[in-house]
């Protein structure tokens, strides 16, 4: 009853934050319990005014720290990230930017650290981002979860936990301390269900989580990088199966350019090294090039000249190429050719018809060194 | 999944068609609710199906009944289907047709406008497209802001965008200036639409966009003049164009305004809805009425799997057989296939049922002639600031909402359309999509005669048209360049000919060969055309060295080109410098969002 009496005075941010972490561990007993939702849409609107600020008036920096330091206190960062499902629609909104707000919160002394918030996911309650992923299972709350996600991705650490967890839904998740990331993963961590969430989802969902998964690919490089060559067959297996041939033309279309972007990433050189001598993959980006779909074809395309540009081909990919001249040499001068403004892809093209027409008529083995 | 979901709804006619896609409208069978799909044609736009989402994440956490309310979207083949309310007034672009609004009216859809505004900002949303076209009526008379083409989700309530979007007669100056924007920028086009609304088009209308950029930030905001306008609307107006975006007030504040406070019950605006109904009938329009045909490409492509030979790397010896070649299908033969699946298609979406007299039908496509009666210049001077500038960009007022978005993303219908198109060809029809306009004779002198438009004429005739003052000559350019502008869409050849002969005509008249560089032999483009070559493109280094040969030679001739009109008017060197530097940011703000253009 306390709040009601200080309706007309300030409340103190700890306050409120209390109030809200009973009223979500309430709502997690019940989550049918419409009055206890509708409270607390109406506390987390509160708190992300304290937080956000309006139009007119800034929000306080002293609010925002004490705001951080109860939510630590009382858990309230993790009771939300697994309550947000259970929300009202205003309420997941409100959440997210409050989120948003905290994530990015940095003590004058820290300008260049990790924001406050971040290191104490990190290294203390990394279950906040797993039940965050979680959130991908339910469409209900995917963009809000997905935002969420995305900012606190701007840290490698946040992906180190994504990629290297494999708790049990209620077990408690990995602790950073605790990852080798030389032991190739199983392929039941939370991260492998992403390939799932992007390939059966619907179109909000699949895009949302493909958002997520391709910022992990290509702003955690530092940890990426060393996660794929790990678990090069799996990974790929995964990709190629899941998302590559995937029955959706938006999955299959933008996880060919994202393959594209990989393996002409610096930072995948060993992947990429790796990718093209495989002739089974070559196979399957052949048959992207004949694909119903032009953009398909196209983002294909980007994917297959890496096999035949590589200057040291394996003797299975030379083979396949070789056994197939005839057909590309007749089947690439008229590829897309109405795309007659795109000099680069018609430079290339025909850097390709060239290649193809100089490959040995047996395979050679590669130079050393390859 | 996503078939079924398609499943759940019947489409019916199609309500209008853009750069965006086409819009149905559609029955959700579970409910009998009548609806709008949006079918967005993924494979036609180059690379922004994260902007598509983007876009759909906007509209999705958006919940006001200020706001068009976003129903689902799911995908089915290459198609993304967006379901959104349906609301069957119209466009306020589309009701302004019969004649302009009168203040009340204004009042009421400006009160409802504020309060869509005031959820969006406190949202954290900015629109960054608020003009007539993009308010949508139900027909009891909703005033709801539509299509969020261009919308923005600001992380903090506070930061700034310096996105370059909209469309130029709206926008606030601050944007145009880059200088950083908030969502004050809305309110800013709300005051010109407020004028659109009162006076049947927005100020600068008769002027090219790419001046109208120039002008918004440097003249005093526009106002509205005339004793026949209540001090309060002219002082809402005044009071939306504050050209300091911190001095112009927020939506919540205009919702206090006199003007505002005045406003009556939205019903009232039945009688907009209800003028128009009355209007087409009046004139006899014949509803096009199109009914939604599956053109999806459901057929799958002949089986040509064993195309490849992926069977003999553990026989390395095996030499494909003979016949090979014959299963194979002959690229040519698959390409003809294509062709006549086109031409099915084109069969399909005729429209089954031949034109008939519909008052009722939404009416956001319009046939030709005849267009804002309440614009008070001759209807073509619309075009005029239409079709084609340099970006190739549909400037018309029109429904076509996300305005930057019409490059990339086309109607495929409009491919299947050109029955329809060349009847609309030369029309300001804003609701037609400009792929009829691109689907290029592809032959190059077609192409040359199209890029001579688009990086010499159109914009000879626009740096003309800005150093002119007198509105009788200014008249006589316009005219002149929509002359050009008509030639290029229909006659692109032509009129490659045309600036090839003059070129030479010129440089064999002793006294005028001055006008024609004589070097490099490249009549066709009075600009110098941009190559874009690969970097180890040996043409490139030959080009790079003629270039440098020639830069000594072409000097002289600038100097005596500078004395001729047209050019450079000493004194005005300034404006000139502006545009380009104004066209820089925009065709820099475009390459931001493709990076392949």
């Amino acid at each position: 009853m306390v709040f009601l009496f200080n309706r007309t005075g300030r409340r103190q941010p700890s306050d409120l934050v209390r109030f809200i972490k009973d009223l979500l561990l309430k709502l997690h007993e019940s989550p049918d319990a419409a009055k206890i939702a509708e409270d607390l849409g109406k506390q987390l609107s509160q708190l992300r005014l304290l937080v956000q600020g309006t139009q007119d008036v800034e929000p306080k920096r002293e609010d925002l720290h004490m705001v951080i330091q109860a939510a630590i206190h009382e858990d309230l960062i993790y009771e939300l990230a697994r309550g947000i499902i259970h929300l009202p629609f205003q309420a997941k909104k409100d959440t997210q930017t409050i989120f948003s707000q905290i994530l990015r919160f940095k003590l004058d002394s820290q300008d260049d650290a990790q924001p406050l918030v971040i290191t104490y996911i990190a290294h203390h309650r990394p279950e906040i981002i797993i039940e965050l992923c979680r959130g991908y299972s339910f469409s209900d709350c995917t963009l809000q979860c997905g935002t969420i996600l995305r900012d606190a991705l701007k840290f490698d650490i946040i992906a180190a936990i994504i990629l290297y967890d494999q708790s049990a839904e209620g077990q408690p998740a990995v602790r950073v301390t605790d990852i080798d990331m030389a032991v190739p993963q199983d392929g039941n961590g939370i991260f492998w269900e992403f390939f799932d969430w992007i390939d059966t989802g619907s179109f909000a969902v699949s895009a949302d989580v493909f958002a997520t998964f391709r910022n992990i690919l290509l702003n955690n490089k530092a940890v990426m990088t060393t996660y794929v060559e790990t678990n090069f067959d799996l990974f790929f297996h995964r990709f190629n199966r899941s998302l590559v041939m995937s029955n959706s033309y938006v999955t299959k279309r933008q996880s060919t350019k994202l393959l594209g972007e990989i393996l002409l990433d610096r930072a995948y050189y060993r992947v990429m090294i790796r990718y093209v001598a495989r002739w089974d993959n070559l196979k399957l980006c052949m048959n992207l090039l004949k694909d119903d779909q032009k953009m398909i074809q196209y983002e294909g395309f980007h994917v297959f000249k890496v096999f035949v540009a590589n200057p040291n081909k394996s003797v299975e990919v030379q083979r396949l190429l070789i056994n197939n001249r005839d057909r590309l040499l007749r089947f690439l001068p008229p590829f897309l050719d109405d795309r007659t403004d795109d000099d680069q892809f018609n430079d290339e093209k025909s850097f390709l018809v060239r290649q193809i027409q100089l490959l040995p008529n047996e395979p050679v083995e590669p130079s050393t060194g390859a | 999944m996503a078939d079924d979901m398609a499943t759940h709804y019947q489409m019916m006619e199609e309500l209008g068609s853009g750069s965006f896609g086409v819009v149905y409208k559609a029955i959700e069978k579970a409910t009998g609710e009548i609806v709008a799909v949006k079918h967005i044609d993924l494979e036609s736009s180059e690379d922004d199906i994260q902007e598509i989402q983007q876009e759909i994440s906007v509209l999705a956490t958006c919940a006001s009944p200020f706001v068009t309310q976003y129903k689902a979207s799911f995908l089915r083949g290459h198609k993304l289907w967006i379901v959104m309310e349906y609301l069957g007034g119209g466009s306020c672009l589309d009701l302004l047709k019969p004649g302009v609004f009168n203040e009340a009216h204004v009042a009421i859809i400006c009160q409802q406008l504020l309060q869509g505004l005031d959820y969006l900002h406190s949202e954290g949303k900015i629109h960054r497209d608020v003009k007539a076209a993009n308010v949508l009526l139900s027909h009891t008379g909703k005033v709801k802001l539509a299509d969020f083409g261009v919308a923005a989700q600001l992380i903090n309530i506070k930061s700034q965008r310096n996105t370059f979007v909209g469309t130029p007669f709206w926008m606030a100056p601050e944007v145009i200036q880059q200088a950083g924007y908030d969502y004050k920028a809305d309110i800013w086009s709300l005051g010109i639409a407020a004028i659109e609304m009162i006076n049947g088009e927005p100020p600068h209308a008769s002027i090219h966009p790419m001046k109208v950029l120039f002008l918004i930030p440097k003249e005093p905001a526009p106002r509205l003049e005339g004793r026949q306008y209540s001090s309060a609307l002219r002082d809402f107006i005044a009071q939306c164009l504050t050209k300091d975006p911190d001095r112009r007030p927020s939506a919540r504040e205009l919702l206090k305004h006199k003007f505002i406070r005045s406003a009556g019950k939205t019903e009232a605006l039945q009688e907009l809805v209800q003028r128009k109904q009355e209007w087409d009938a009046c004139k006899g329009i014949t509803q096009n009425i199109k009914y939604y045909a599956e053109s999806l490409n459901t057929i799958t492509k002949p089986d040509d799997d064993d195309g490849w030979v992926f069977d003999t790397v553990k026989a390395p010896t095996m030499i494909a057989p003979q016949g090979a070649d014959d299963i194979l299908p002959d690229p040519d033969t698959q390409y003809l296939d294509r062709a006549s699946e086109m031409i099915d298609d084109l069969h399909i979406s005729e429209p089954p049922i031949p034109p008939k007299h519909a008052p009722n039908s939404t009416v956001r496509r319009t046939p030709t002639v005849d267009r804002s009666p309440s614009a008070r210049r001759p209807s073509t001077k619309r075009r005029s600031s239409g079709f084609k500038q340099p970006l190739g960009l549909d400037m018309s007022f029109g429904n076509s909402p996300s305005t930057v978005r019409q490059f990339r993303r086309m109607s495929d219908k409009a491919t299947t359309d050109s029955g329809y198109a060349s009847q609309y060809q030369l029309s300001t029809d804003e609701n037609m999509s400009p792929q009829p306009l691109l689907n290029e004779p592809s032959n190059k002198e077609a192409q040359l005669g199209r890029r001579a438009y688009n990086r010499g004429v159109g914009l000879a005739c626009q740096e003309v048209l800005g150093t002119t003052a007198d509105q009788e000559k200014r008249e006589a350019i316009s005219r002149l360049a929509e002359a050009w502008s008509d030639l290029e869409m229909v006659d692109p050849e032509g009129l490659y000919h045309i600036v090839k002969s003059m070129n030479e005509k010129f440089q064999n008249d002793p006294k005028l060969s001055g006008l024609v560089p004589q070097q490099p032999p490249q009549p066709e483009t009075p600009q110098k055309p941009r190559l874009v070559l690969a970097q180890n493109n040996p043409h490139l280094k030959s080009h790079r060295r003629r270039q440098s040969a020639l830069v000594p030679e072409s000097s002289p001739k600038d100097v005596q080109l500078s004395n001729l009109p047209g050019q450079h008017v000493p004194g005005m060197e300034h404006t000139k410098q502006l545009s380009d530097v104004l066209y820089q940011r925009w065709s820099d703000g475009l390459r931001n969002r493709w990076a392949g253009l």
